[in-house]
């Protein structure tokens, strides 16, 4: 095995490269990359990874992510695959028989509490443990050269620890474990600011959990290349689509510096019932699947109904903000005005997405699952309980859930 | 009865064309134009009870070929209401669908999901849930409901009740007044000329009463005719002698429709017996349960069997989950779907268009055999691919009922 000299401001295993192209500092500040994996589409930074429940985007189907979605990447928990306790060599088969485009290793990572003191050292040996055990059983020198995962790229985590409690291993991962560590993961944003000067080039992956729009600018100003949001799903299982933009749209911003203005929300509830005969789209001028072919009305409709497509196309909608919100963070870092960029957001827009007020779907899989970064703790025959709730659920609700005047109001009988 | 019926020239929004009929059974092939397009008969009809098929966009039931779907006015009545439908421009606009719809009256419903319905000669009487307060649902409010919802098909409220009671005087009642409330939906209807009333006959299975329901509602001239009241447990014979009776005593020219019909065995033989259209919530219901309507008959995709199964769910099948993706399909495998199916909503999406376009398929083929005039041995085929070629399974009543139209199941 020869180890490569790299260039710093590019990481690069037999799979991947990544490239950060704005000649920023690469610790501490907005930038923009590209993520280039063999046989596939090359991916922009900073960008977000859609996640997954058992491999699919929740509730768009196949044919219509391919067709009416911009989503070129997929964010897919090994657990979805049936969950277990998995020894750290069984992850690894995984990865060797799955051979996804990026693995991410295992982390020692303590949810719901703050872990103490004897608990952070334990995470910080394991964690490195793990790591440097799967670098060599994937790629080291005692694996054949046919045998090595080079089709896979290893993003090495980093804990949710202050510098120096995980100085040793963030050490070696400079060091030794260097040459094969293709990116980072990272569990929350203030990680970005621990990440040595000789990391700067490697991809970073945020699995954090961001509240909204304003949470993504901040990792992104802290240096976030590829990020996970988990507000996109809930807010399409609440009923509600995103309704913003980046940078703020200067009709918009106009409006806002126009004395006493409110600031804006950053989501429709479409369990609204202000949005009953609205036949206007969910956002003016959105180009998605969603609003180019239905309006409020619909979706208010849908939801009132429970019908299942109301979820589907409000995620098509949703990821599409989300796509046009990261093609404007870009051309914000290019342009050189992402600094003014978010403060003009954040004065736009109120900071909180609009609360919950109407029914998701039916518990299902994919909702028992807090997400990457909440891997709580689980319990056996928990999926085959849900499966059994949704078979036995019944297809429609057929009880008018209005007085007899709100029924004739309806024009669906009248009184006697 | 009534005695004289006051008709008045019934204006029609369709056009139906013949191409062609089977020289054996009474099977015909046409294309029913319609004011959102052509509908291939015979064909079934998905049913989207709420304004949207179970998580399908329009454009996934567009590509299953469906040109012509359900509402249930039951329902749209509730939710969202006639106000919002007003306001909206009709269900088309609302569900953002641009071919045809079709909506039952809600009758049906009325009399199986409310508790507490009694019929009275003004119409459904029913304590509203909520409140108690006796409410009165009439044909006029149905009519009205439907023509706000602007279906290309709209059904007449009709005087419900099982096939299966034993009540012969509430049949007769229930028939007769079918016939009354016909004549007072005519009336209500504001919108001959855009949306076509069809008739519902009735009659349990009482083939007298089914003989003079026909006579007095053909007599009213609707653009189409329904065959109501079946699809309620009544056994399969019952049912194929009330279809064969009614067709033959129908115009030519119109369409039939045989409401809530069925599993794909019945909508077959129906077809052999002169049927036209057909609607069922069966397909799509069975998919959010995994389980796949294939030729040989249904597989349940949670079985565990096919966990490592990496064939698609119908070799062959040319819908967007079985297509290979080297022809433009997703190439999904049985594996794949039990992973899937019942877990996630897309496992019931997918399950949901492969049904849908089996349907429309199976409906398709049966369509192209009546106009080659081969649908006797396309039935044959049908049965022997459910049953693999054992006749000794085949079901009784089919055999009986097509031989009742001039044509032997169990020849070769």
């Amino acid at each position: 095995m020869t180890k490569t000299t790299m260039d710093p401001s590019q990481s690069q295993s037999e799979k991947m490269t990544f490239s950060v192209l704005t000649s920023s500092a690469p610790i501490m500040a907005p930038r923009l990359g590209k993520l280039a994996l063999t046989g596939r589409k090359t991916l922009s930074t900073p960008h977000y990874i859609p996640l997954t429940s058992r491999g699919t985007v929740p509730h768009i189907a196949h044919d219509m992510l391919r067709k009416e979605t911009a989503l070129n990447s997929l964010y897919i928990g090994l657990e979805d695959l049936g969950f277990r306790q998995l020894p750290a060599h069984q992850y690894l088969d995984s990865i060797r028989s799955l051979k996804p485009d990026i693995a991410i290793g295992l982390a020692d990572i303590v949810y719901g509490r703050e872990p103490g003191v004897k608990r952070r050292a334990k995470m910080v040996d394991r964690t490195h443990a793990f790591t440097q055990d799967a670098l060599e059983r994937l790629y080291g020198r005692s694996v054949a050269d046919g045998q090595k995962s080079t089709t896979t790229a290893y993003f090495a985590p980093v804990l949710p620890l202050d510098n120096a409690q995980q100085s040793l291993y963030l050490d070696d991962l400079q060091d030794e474990l260097k040459s094969h560590v293709s990116g980072l993961a990272l569990y929350e944003s203030s990680s970005l600011a621990q990440i040595p000067e000789s990391l700067g080039a490697l991809p970073r992956l945020l699995l954090s959990q961001p509240g909204g729009p304003h949470d993504l600018l901040r990792d992104v100003s802290l240096g976030g290349d590829l990020l996970t949001l988990p507000f996109v799903g809930e807010c399409s299982d609440a009923g509600i689509a995103l309704d913003f933009t980046f940078p703020v749209a200067s009709d918009v911003n106009a409006k806002a510096n126009g004395s006493a203005s409110q600031p804006k929300a950053l989501g429709i509830d479409l369990w609204s019932a202000d949005t009953a005969k609205d036949v206007s789209a969910l956002s003016e001028g959105c180009q998605c699947y969603a609003c180019r072919k239905h309006h409020r009305a619909y979706f208010n409709h849908l939801l009132n109904a429970k019908e299942m497509a109301a979820w589907a196309l409000l995620q098509m909608h949703n990821y599409h903000v989300m796509d046009v919100f990261f093609a404007g963070v870009r051309e914000s870092i290019q342009r050189g005005t992402f600094e003014e960029d978010v403060l003009s957001f954040n004065h736009v827009y109120v900071s909180e997405l609009p609360q919950r007020t109407g029914e998701g779907p039916r518990l299902r899989g994919y909702q028992l699952q807090a997400g990457p970064h909440k891997r709580g703790p689980r319990v056996y025959g928990r999926l085959d309980d849900v499966s059994q709730k949704f078979a036995e659920s019944q297809s429609s609700v057929a009880t008018p859930d209005t007085d007899a005047s709100g029924l004739e109001h309806h024009g669906f009988a009248k009184k006697v | 009865m009534s005695a004289d019926p006051q008709l008045k020239a019934m204006p029609s929004a369709l056009t139906l064309h013949h191409h062609a009929k089977c020289s054996t059974t009474k099977a015909r092939a046409s294309t029913l134009d319609l004011p959102h397009g052509s509908v291939p008969l015979p064909i079934f009809m998905p049913v989207a009870t709420q304004a949207s098929l179970k998580g399908l966009t329009y454009d996934q039931l567009r590509d299953t070929g469906c040109m012509l779907c359900l509402n249930n006015t039951y329902h749209l009545g509730l939710k969202p209401g006639q106000e919002v439908l007003d306001a909206v421009g009709g269900a088309h606009k609302l569900q953002g669908w641009d071919r045809n719809l079709l909506t039952d009256s809600g009758g049906f419903q009325m009399v199986s999901l409310l508790k507490l319905a009694t019929v009275t000669e003004e119409g459904v009487r029913f304590l509203s849930p909520h409140d108690g307060s006796p409410m009165l649902l009439t044909p006029e409010h149905s009519i009205s409901l439907q023509n706000s919802i602007g279906s290309d098909i709209i059904m007449q409220l009709d005087d419900v009740i099982a096939t299966t009671s034993p009540d012969h005087a509430r049949i007769k009642e229930a028939m007769e007044r079918s016939v009354r409330w016909l004549d007072r939906c005519i009336d209500a209807h504001k919108n001959p000329e855009t949306q076509n009333l069809f008739c519902i006959i009735q009659g349990g299975l009482d083939l007298e009463l089914r003989k003079q329901c026909c006579a007095e509602m053909v007599a009213r001239d609707t653009p189409g005719i329904a065959i109501g009241g079946l699809s309620g447990g009544e056994a399969k014979e019952e049912f194929c002698k009330v279809v064969d009776t009614c067709t033959g005593l129908l115009p030519e020219h119109k369409p039939r429709y045989v409401m809530g019909v069925g599993y794909p065995e019945d909508i077959v033989v129906a077809v052999a017996l002169g049927a036209d259209m057909f609607d069922c919530v069966w397909p799509t219901r069975t998919a959010r349960f995994g389980n796949a309507i294939v030729s040989a008959g249904t597989i349940n995709l949670r079985n565990s069997s096919y966990a490592n199964d990496f064939s698609p769910i119908e070799e062959g099948c040319t819908c967007k989950c079985c297509r290979p993706t080297d022809q433009g399909g997703l190439g999904l495998t049985k594996a794949y779907m039990h992973h899937v199916t019942a877990k996630e909503t897309v496992g019931a999406h997918l399950l949901t268009v492969h049904n849908v376009h089996y349907m429309l398929t199976l409906m398709g083929a049966a369509r192209q055999a009546i106009i080659e005039d081969r649908y006797p041995a396309f039935i044959r085929k049908f049965f022997s691919d459910i049953y693999e070629g054992d006749k000794t399974k085949y079901p009784e009543w089919a055999v009986g009922a097509l031989r009742g139209v001039g044509m032997d199941l169990l020849e070769d």
